[in-house]
């Protein structure tokens, strides 16, 4: 066990690696009634196609599976585990992304019971076929829920255009044909290879005493037996670092038109201290670029292409990266034509010194106070952790990264070979 | 439990100022709200208000300009906005910043932002009579498509058709943006004379979350700064707002078609009963039990069971006592799902609840108070219901209540709800009388 104080943020962070090689990190928040816990796997939608050590082949699983199996692990043969929870007043949920799956409950009391279900719920798969059938009408609302939201719609397809073999673009939840082949044996296969706890990360963020819930969390760990960890190659299709389609439309039954444009991130393969470091400089950069303190924001209102939810984004994971801006806009060819001119004259002429220090000093009060809320900590904590990186150390990189760096960033990152557009235009 | 922190109030006329004073954030927080009741002559413009103040300031002048401002405030993240509770319309600026101390170099930052969020409210940026024209005309074409933005999320557009067409004829049921037939005739002259208007007779309540020192001073200090700001004004007759009356005929059916994969269904019920009554807290349970939680009826039987649903819940409206359901379902299960939620409804009202569904219930509901005391603009908003209902509940006071409701006291609360209208939109062609 070690704690990590970080004291300019009045926060310490206990951290230890149990023997089965699950990694705990605990963050007290004196004063806090709830606290907020979180069981993460390193495994998500992009986890398509992987290989055993040993195996002769390796195996492809349907589109939505670490979905589907977020779902189903509530399922138990003696019933479901939401009244688990709820008999201890805890709220719990979980959700699927590219490359993780998270299994959490917020609670204000017995947080030891709380904190042994979700760690007994997880680690205890129990699939049958009329209940994998039941869920597919489930996942078939939600995939048809999502179909209908034109900010669902224009990201996807957008991913769909920036990427030609990456699973990232595949919806995280599947297609409805895709999860009809779900069956039991497949989700305890997934569950083996990726639920080991040298794969999984326990977060917690709260008021409650961290001593004790390291002992609960070592105790209970403890009485299980998981075998050796399953040694699993992942493997992605090899990537071409241009983009598959320049430009892609969809129609929906919506109001106005939406507008995505994409940058398909050359420079991936980043874990750790480098990857944060990346993902900060960019962000930082798009903000002075797009944010709301930007002249291209404000040119872009004044010209009546974008309105008040017009965004930015930036991921960036070891196999895949992007930048997004856009959002609503009454003439998305208009707006991409404008977006590029104004990219291209900042390229030229380079982000000022002005406006690099404001995003700079935004994005650290920003942060500072992001930590007052457990919620947001515990995602973003894990998301950086699963990837060799602390966020803590966010301000400290924040001061550290220079006008230099986000010029160069500029120059490199938005050519426009490495650029898609996704249009959902009105039925 | 230790004591739990609490408001403390200076009110004079229709000014007051709410402090709780905290140290367990790294963050001051602050609003500004104004109220007012909402109606037909004046909804789209009142609605209008809080963005086109953001457009500028005399002391800074244009939306960049402000932004600018508060990212010099070290990041402060100042937005405003249009909320309807019951039959009011509340006009609000909210703001955030690290405390000072926080951050290297941070000196009267609480200060700056306390005066930002009062000029953005009450100091606009004018022209020679009023708005500034240019101002105005981006406002106009911003907020027509904020009113669009409302059909392309359609959840959100069933439920508010849902009480739209429940509350036809009554301040509850006006849009809370507004109207886009409104939008043309919406000019700088119209808008400065209800803004003149709102800012004469307006309830001003300003909040205050952080590190406060010295409430009595705080509390000082912003009463001044008020007064200042929106000048003087007697204390307006508000009434505490009361819940909508049942409704006497026939319950309502509405259905409309749209191009869309899921079918939405959504269900209204009145109760009559608001936050200020006694029966709030029941019917709060009633309501829990029904659609609140995982653990819910509808959760339980239309998901769960009948696999027909990926959401399907209940909430409860405070101040309006409205019960709304809502699922999004295949469209050909129509039938099927309505036959199930009101098999639920009728369950509850029949008195069928088990003794772990009430104390699934009653936890779930004291777990979510609890957790409001970790998160500032929350403990706001409870406050702020309070003060519109006209009865005063501490997160303390809510928690005792909660825990003193008994299954008898939900049965008894369950018979309030009186099925109103059945929203149902689909994705078929249907003829305008069906």
């Amino acid at each position: 066990m070690r704690e990590i104080s970080y004291d300019r943020l009045h926060q310490t962070l206990i951290q230890d690696k149990l023997d089965n090689g699950l990694v705990v990190y605990l963050l007290p928040k004196p004063g806090f009634q709830q606290t907020f816990a979180t069981f993460t796997t390193r495994y998500g939608s992009i986890d398509r196609t992987f290989k055993l050590q040993g195996a002769a082949e390796p195996t492809t699983v349907p589109d939505g599976i670490a979905h589907f199996l977020e779902h189903k692990m509530f399922e138990k043969e003696h019933g479901d585990v939401f009244p688990e929870f709820a008999k201890h007043g805890a709220s719990a949920n979980a959700f699927t992304t590219f490359d993780l799956t998270t299994y959490l409950f917020s609670c204000t009391d017995d947080v030891a019971k709380n904190t042994e279900v979700l760690l007994d719920f997880v680690q205890d798969p129990w699939f049958s076929e009329r209940s994998v059938e039941k869920e597919k009408g489930i996942i078939g609302q939600e995939i048809r829920m999502y179909d209908d939201n034109p900010d669902w719609l224009v990201f996807f397809n957008l991913l769909q255009a920036m990427y030609k073999e990456h699973p990232v673009q595949v919806p995280i939840a599947g297609t409805v044909e895709s999860i009809a082949k779900i069956d039991p044996d497949t989700l305890y296969q997934c569950h083996k290879t990726f639920y080991h706890p040298s794969n999984m990360v326990f977060f917690a963020v709260g008021g409650f005493e961290p001593k004790a819930m390291l002992q609960w969390i070592r105790e209970n760990q403890a009485k299980k037996q998981f075998g050796p960890a399953p040694v699993v190659e992942r493997i992605f299709p090899e990537e071409p670092p241009q983009v598959d389609a320049p430009e892609v439309t969809a129609k929906l039954g919506v109001s106005q038109p939406r507008c995505f444009i994409g940058w398909k991130d050359a420079k991936t393969g980043l874990t750790g201290p480098e990857q944060l470091e990346q993902e900060i400089l960019t962000g930082v950069l798009l903000d002075a670029l797009f944010g709301r303190s930007s002249d291209f924001y404000h040119r872009l209102i004044d010209e009546n292409l974008i309105d008040q939810n017009f965004s930015w984004e930036y991921e960036c994971a070891p196999t895949y990266g992007y930048s997004v801006v856009g959002g609503n806009t009454p003439n998305p060819q208009r707006l991409v034509q404008t977006v590029q001119t104004l990219l291209t004259e900042a390229q030229q002429r380079g982000v000022s010194e002005e406006d690099f220090e404001r995003s700079r000093r935004k994005a650290i009060g920003r942060f500072i106070t992001s930590v007052d809320n457990p919620n947001y900590v515990a995602r973003a904590f894990v998301s950086y952790a699963l990837r060799g990186a602390d966020m803590f150390e966010t301000a400290d990189v924040l001061e550290r990264i220079t006008l230099e760096q986000a010029n160069q960033r500029l120059r490199e990152h938005f050519v426009p070979e490495q650029r898609s557009v996704s249009m959902v235009l009105p039925k | 439990m230790p004591s739990l922190a609490n408001f403390v109030t200076h009110k004079e006329g229709r000014f007051s100022v709410h402090v709780l004073a905290t140290d367990k954030f790294r963050t001051r927080h602050l609003a500004l709200k104004l109220s007012r009741p909402v109606q037909r002559e004046t909804v789209t413009e009142s609605a209008m208000l809080p963005y086109l103040w953001m457009e500028g300031t005399a002391q800074h002048p244009s939306a960049l300009e402000i932004t600018r401002y508060a990212d010099e405030l070290f990041g402060a993240s100042v937005r405003t906005f249009i909320n309807k509770r019951g039959n009011r319309h509340v006009l609000e600026v909210q703001a955030s910043a690290p405390e000072e101390g926080t951050v290297t170099g941070a000196k009267e930052v609480i200060e700056k932002l306390e005066d930002l969020l009062l000029q953005i409210a009450s100091d606009p940026a004018l022209g020679d009579r009023g708005f500034l024209p240019e101002h105005v005309e981006r406002e106009r074409g911003l907020h027509e498509r904020r009113i669009q933005s409302v059909f392309d999320d359609k959840i959100t557009y069933a439920m508010e058709r849902c009480l739209e067409e429940m509350c036809q004829g009554q301040p509850e049921g006006l849009a809370r943006l507004g109207y886009i037939e409104d939008l043309r005739k919406v000019d700088k002259d119209r808008l400065w004379q209800v803004y003149q208007e709102i800012l004469a007779t307006c309830d001003v309540h300003m909040y205050v979350v952080g590190h406060v020192q010295d409430v009595q001073a705080t509390l000082q200090r912003m009463m001044g700064k008020l007064h200042q700001a929106f000048g003087q004004g007697n204390a307006p007759d508000t009434k505490p707002v009361r819940a909508l009356a049942i409704r006497n005929g026939d319950t309502r059916e509405v259905v409309e078609s749209e191009s869309v994969q899921q079918g939405k269904l959504n269900l209204g019920f009145r109760t009559g009963v608001s936050y200020g009554d006694a029966e709030y807290l029941p019917l709060l349970v009633a309501n829990g039990i029904l659609g609140g939680f995982p653990h819910s009826k509808l959760f339980m039987n239309v998901r769960e069971k009948a696999s027909l649903a990926y959401y399907a819940s209940s909430r409860l409206d405070g101040l309006t006592g409205i019960v709304a359901v809502q699922t999004g379902i295949e469209v050909g299960n129509k039938a099927q799902a309505y036959d199930i939620i009101l098999r639920q409804v009728e369950a509850l009202k029949a008195g069928d609840v088990t003794d772990e569904e009430l104390d699934f219930t009653l936890r779930g509901l004291r777990n979510q108070y609890r957790q409001v005391l970790d998160q500032p603009m929350s403990l706001t908003e409870i406050h702020f219901s309070g003060v519109l209902a006209g009865i005063h509940r501490s997160v303390e006071d809510l928690l005792d209540q909660i825990s003193a409701v008994g299954k008898e006291d939900v049965v008894r609360a369950a018979q309030t709800l009186e099925l109103d209208t059945v929203y149902f939109l689909n994705n078929q062609e249907v003829n305008a009388s069906a």
